[in-house]
């Protein structure tokens, strides 16, 4: 890319230095450093929980930071809220929407900013201004109907006009291409490239090496809340960034796992979801290997799982279980008869965070003789049985009397691993395993699941990060938009083919 | 192609529902209500019926706007009650002094009276927001404690013993006028509900209670300041019954500690349920909730004429009141399905 | 009494830093109880006396025994608005069997049974309204329990026509209010049996477990497969049944059906409840905290009536109480995250 005419070089837009911020058990920022010049599109790369999201929460003034500087335009900023964010131009584009549901698009787009003479609404000249927003940035998009109408990638659109709504001179976007089509992505280029040529400055978070090319200029990776280096897009390699982002080289991340397929545990036979996000899918898994299941955020894969394990409606199909038909499933139902899932969001499905380690360990457990008899809890043998498990676990520090909120991500995983250690299991399924834990963990989790497999159970794993399945799984399937798109084995996995099944569709159709 | 199909049929049919939901069953319900009545009762469409019962459907109305208010934000507003009881002794103990300070001296009188009831409930409603904006305390705590207290100021002020004193003309020209053939709290309750409308639609305020009680994380990163709007709807709400508090006193002409309680509390938080205010937040239009004031008044009404056990009744407003919400909470399991 | 709650709260968010300041958190109200007490007796000597410390322990066992009703609700995130109404309900219904049964000529020990029977199975059927609306048709429990709150009184008042209900045979009274064990007067009695049942419930069942998980993270205990709807239900079940429990043993107090005994008993279990440290949000409070609560508004009406401060101040003191005392406990919260 040309960006050259930088107007001011030695005067960065946004000039953050040493900025550190803390949650509850986790260091989120440890002193990070973060230049972005106008016009510039500055990629932050790094793994999931390597503190990108905080970052660009703190540059949009949602968190302030415990300490460091902040300089936005030459001037120094302390005490940011959204709405002085906002107002002097910096507008980020989040991944968790800063929507309200019950409003319509136009009342979102205005949220915060709305045209007003003495407090009244100006309903019909904020309609006009969104609508010919809308129609120049060329989105597909009804400014009258209610955000819980929309899909989610006409919510991501309303998302991105939201925030270009007014003077923008800092654009932070969040992964914004995860639930877009290739055509919408198209268009979403370039838009930025058009902004890039207005001087604005622009913040990326993406770890799509293919997005990263086309449009990055610069390339600041963070690992584990650090800043570890600030490249240039044009002189760096893609193995460079990989390597800077999981501190060591790629391969050496996932462990080899001896696959040895058997027989087939897990058999879905034309499945239709009520909400429709799955629909006439077939798959199956066996004992001895992991299947993974691959696809852009909303695909339906998640949902695929959760209906297996009964927490996702089905309206047509058939799941068998080792041979025998499962008829409404639901998640007791399926612990009993081996079926263990993994939540990918494990504060709001997978743990009581105010109690402790021990409960949290054993709760799907509570049904056995050996945690509780005619319905009263064996305290002494759950104490020492979950202490047992949590010390395999390698849990650091190892008292199972804290709460579970204490925990970093890695450890919350570990406590939910632990559930599968405390009843014979057959079936895993692992929606997104490594969101939010650092490397170390995710080292572990992936561990965990070879001795799973080894041991001869079936795992099924679904995650949006393609290394990750591409490493992991035996077969993989691909899912898009509710069907299986591909199923890929052997030499045919990888991630060409994998994108390339992703939008087979799109283009075609952008080619008729 | 053919799931495109399959999917459009449902997906037009739940439209239509939820449309109905949303507007149409609450009218037709009163429409057959009435005209059930009428045919039953002759009694019904008399004149003094129509006017009692319009009267009695305005104060609630009143109340009950201020109440969806809150709940619409996510709150819960227990003191409503007690502030139209608080209100009214104020109101009238306030003319009584002022009167003896001032004899004859109506306007200043009527001011001073009208002035300190609806300043109670300005502060009422300041320390609601206040502990629930600021404090963080819940808001059916923080309520329920007002509420307690409120009532308790209520009836030290008197003893609870009615409180006479007030003009003539504030009984006989205010409270018990009609204008246009219609009592006074009509034409009050019909200027809150269309001012509370226009707030809702068309003004800052009403946008981001939507906002605030539909998605709080959304609004605070869009920058709308929460406590302030917060602290807003509890005023507005305390303020309204402050109102009518004041009304009652000058209908009835004596200010009580008995007016409101824990009575006009509930009816006041089932005609906004009933009128579809969720109590997720975010949804309920005011229009609605004064149609189903309406209703629930037409209702009781109704029970009378028929001389239904009078200590029966409330069966029917609970019984009413569940099946309401869970319609609505079934049809919403259905829409999110599709 | 602290004893119990701190068991109950051991399980809170804490590392081991705070502790000592945990403590002290902990210590704040039971000090507090003391310090009222005391601060009475300095107007009154009478508030120390054996005579009035049973009478507050008498007092105190009533609203005790509701405000366990409540917690066990609130912990699931809940709570029950028709409390009050259900306890007026069980009271007419209790004393209208009672009353048949004498009426027809049966023997005392069926007299009883029949009011038992009857005003267990209406606090019965009202939790099984309650858990019923509440989780299986996904009706908010403020909606619900208002429904059922209407619901109950208009059948208390209609069984009752608004009267009293006399015929209350004498020894009902003296069982459920007379009588004593070891000594101890049938309520406290009943209360303490109760209380030390619930909390061994609430601490050593699966049932009680699955109560403070469903509280903490309802999704959360439905993904791991815990039974979260006919929990609820069983818990509105359990709510109603220890309401009626404590409607028989105050229609045994005053010796008729009382078509108005619940009166404003819903809001004053919940503010026991919640001044004790029960949390609204649920998960966290137990028998210790509903017990502790209810002592606290007892001990504080017990001695405003004492030192003659006027019935209305005390409402206002009443409300300013359960502000403060929620307040507290969410700063308590705080520093203990």
């Amino acid at each position: 890319m040309d960006v050259d005419v930088d107007p001011r070089p030695d005067k960065p837009l946004l000039q953050l230095r040493g900025i550190s911020k803390h949650f509850t058990g986790v260091r989120a920022l440890n002193r990070v450093d973060l230049d972005v010049r106008a016009g510039e599109l500055h990629v932050l790369f790094g793994e999931n929980g390597a503190g990108k999201s905080t970052l660009i929460n703190v540059v949009s003034g949602t968190f302030p930071p415990d300490e460091g500087t902040f300089h936005f335009d030459g001037e120094e900023i302390s005490h940011l809220t959204p709405q002085r964010a906002r107002a002097i131009g910096i507008s980020p584009v989040f991944q968790e929407f800063s929507l309200v549901p019950s409003l319509t698009v136009e009342e979102n787009l205005f949220l915060g900013r709305e045209i007003t003479s003495s407090g009244v609404l100006r309903a019909r000249q904020m309609r006009k201004r969104a609508q010919a927003l809308i129609d120049e940035l060329g989105f597909d998009l009804d400014p009258s109907r209610r955000v819980d109408d929309l899909s989610r990638a006409h919510q991501q659109m309303a998302e991105i006009a939201k925030a270009l709504l007014g003077k923008v001179r800092l654009l932070i976007l969040d992964e914004p291409t995860a639930s877009l089509t290739e055509r919408e992505t198209g268009r979403l280029f370039e838009l930025i490239a058009r902004l890039k040529s207005q001087n604005v400055g622009l913040i990326y978070v993406s770890h799509r090496m293919r997005e990263i090319r086309a449009l990055a200029d610069r390339v600041t990776v963070l690992r584990d809340g650090r800043h570890i280096r600030t490249l240039d897009a044009a002189t760096s390699t893609d193995g460079e960034l990989v390597e800077l982002m999981t501190g060591r080289k790629i391969d050496l991340l996932f462990p080899t796992i001896a696959h040895k397929p058997d027989k087939v545990m897990v058999d879905v036979e034309n499945l239709t979801l009520a909400d429709g996000s799955v629909r006439d899918v077939n798959l199956y898994a066996r004992t001895g290997e992991i299947t993974g299941i691959a696809g852009l955020v909303g695909c339906g894969k998640s949902e695929l799982i959760r209906a297996i394990y009964g927490i996702e409606p089905a309206t047509s199909g058939v799941i068998r279980i080792d041979g025998a038909p499962y008829e409404f499933p639901a998640p007791r139902r399926s612990l009993k008869r081996g079926i263990a899932y993994f939540p990918a969001n494990r504060i709001a499905e997978g743990l009581a965070l105010s109690r402790p380690i021990r409960e949290n360990a054993s709760m799907t457990v509570l049904d056995l003789p050996a945690f509780a008899r005619f319905g009263v809890l064996r305290q002494a043998a759950e104490r020492a049985r979950i202490a047992d498990i949590m010390a395999q676990l390698q849990l650091r520090p190892p008292n199972i009397e804290r709460a579970a909120g204490a925990l970093s991500g890695g450890n919350r995983q570990k406590v939910m691993l632990g559930r599968a250690l405390t009843r014979e299991l057959t079936v895993f399924l692992f929606d997104e395993p490594s969101v939010g834990i650092d490397v170390g963990a995710k080292l572990e989790v992936y561990e965990f699941m070879k001795r799973l497999v080894e041991a001869g159970a079936a795992v099924i794993v679904v995650s949006s990060e393609l290394p990750e399945v591409l490493a992991l799984s035996n077969r993989l399937y691909v899912m898009h938009h509710g069907r299986i798109a591909a199923e890929l084995t052997g030499a045919e996995k990888t991630e060409q083919n994998v994108l390339s099944s992703f939008f087979r569709d799109h283009l075609t159709a952008e080619v008729a | 192609m053919s799931t495109a199909l399959i999917t459009a049929g449902p997906q037009n049919s739940i439209g239509l529902r939820s449309i109905a939901g949303r507007i149409g069953l609450l009218p037709a319900l009163l429409v057959l209500l009435v005209a059930g009545m009428s045919a039953v009762d002759p009694q019904f469409y008399g004149i003094i019926n129509i006017l009692n019962i319009l009267r009695n459907a305005s104060l609630l109305a009143i109340v009950a706007s201020g109440q969806a208010l809150v709940i619409v934000a996510g709150g819960f507003d227990l003191s409503v009650g007690a502030v139209v009881a608080l209100a009214s002794v104020v109101t009238a103990k306030t003319m009584a002094t002022t009167a003896a300070a001032f004899p004859g001296n109506t306007a200043l009188i009527i001011a001073s009276g009208v002035a300190a009831g609806l300043g109670c409930g300005i502060v009422v409603g300041l320390v609601n927001g206040f502990c629930v904006a600021k404090l963080k305390v819940s808001g059916f705590v923080v309520t329920l404690g007002t509420m307690s207290a409120t009532a308790g100021v209520g009836l030290m002020i008197t003893n609870g013993i009615p409180v006479y004193g007030m003009p003539d003309i504030f009984v006989k020209g205010f409270g018990r006028a009609q204008a246009f053939g219609l009592p006074t709290a009509v034409h009050v309750a019909l200027i809150v509900i269309l001012v509370m409308v226009f707030a809702q639609r068309r003004t800052l305020f009403g946008r981001y209670v939507y906002a605030i009680g539909g998605n709080v994380d959304a609004a605070v990163v869009s920058g709308v300041s929460i406590q302030r709007h917060i602290v807003g709807t509890y005023v507005v709400s305390s303020v309204l019954a402050a109102l009518v508090g004041i009304l009652l006193t000058a209908q009835v002409g004596s200010g009580q500690a008995s007016f409101g309680g824990d009575r006009m509390m509930l009816q006041s938080i089932a005609a906004a349920v009933i009128g579809g205010v969720s109590l997720r937040g975010g949804v309920g239009r005011v229009e609605i909730v004064a149609i189903s004031a309406l209703f629930l008044t037409i209702l009781g009404n109704a029970l009378n004429l028929l001389h239904v056990d009078s200590r029966l009744q409330p069966v029917f407003l609970g019984v009413i009141m569940v099946a309401a919400v869970a319609l609505d909470e079934l049809s919403r399991r259905r829409n999110a399905r599709v | 009494m602290s004893d119990l709650e701190l068991s109950v709260m051991a399980g809170d968010t804490d590392r081991a830093k705070p502790l000592l300041g945990r403590w002290l958190w902990n210590a704040v109200l039971p000090a507090a109880l003391v310090a009222l007490l005391l601060g009475f007796a300095a107007f009154d000597h009478g508030v120390l006396s054996p005579a009035n410390l049973l009478n507050i322990a008498q007092q105190t066992s009533y609203l005790a025994l509701f405000a366990m009703a409540q917690t066990v609700v609130i912990l699931t995130r809940g709570f029950d608005l028709a409390l009050g109404p259900t306890v007026s309900m069980v009271s007419v219904g209790t004393a209208l069997a009672m009353a048949g049964a004498t009426a027809t000529g049966h023997d005392t020990s069926l007299v009883l049974f029949a009011g038992l029977g009857a005003g267990f199975g209406l606090g019965i059927a009202c939790g099984l309204f309650n858990g019923v609306v509440i989780a299986l048709l996904g009706v908010n429990p403020f909606v619900a329990t208002l429904g059922s709150y209407n619901i109950a009184i208009g059948i208390a008042t209609t069984l009752s026509s608004g009267r009293p209900v006399q015929g209350v045979p004498k020894l009902f009274s003296q069982i459920f209010y007379g009588g004593s064990i070891f000594g101890v007067p049938a309520a406290i009695a009943i209360t303490v049996a109760i209380g030390i049942a619930l909390h061994l419930v609430l601490s050593r069942t699966v049932f009680g477990r699955s109560l403070y998980i469903i509280g903490t993270n309802p999704r959360a205990a439905a993904v791991a497969g815990l039974p979260v709807k006919r929990i609820l239900v069983a818990t509105y079940v359990l709510c109603s049944a220890l309401a009626a429990l404590g409607a028989i043993m105050m229609t045994a107090r005053t010796g008729s059906g009382e078509p108005n005994l619940g009166g404003a008993l819903s809001l004053q279990a919940i503010a026991g409840a919640v001044v004790g440290g029960t949390s609204l949000a649920g998960g966290r409070g137990g028998v210790g905290t509903a017990v502790l609560g209810a002592l606290f508004i007892t001990i504080l009406s017990n001695g405003m009536n004492l030192t003659r401060i006027d019935g209305y101040v005390q409402m206002v003191v009443l409300g300013a109480i359960v502000i403060v005392g929620v307040l507290l406990d969410r700063l308590r919260m705080e520093r203990s995250q």
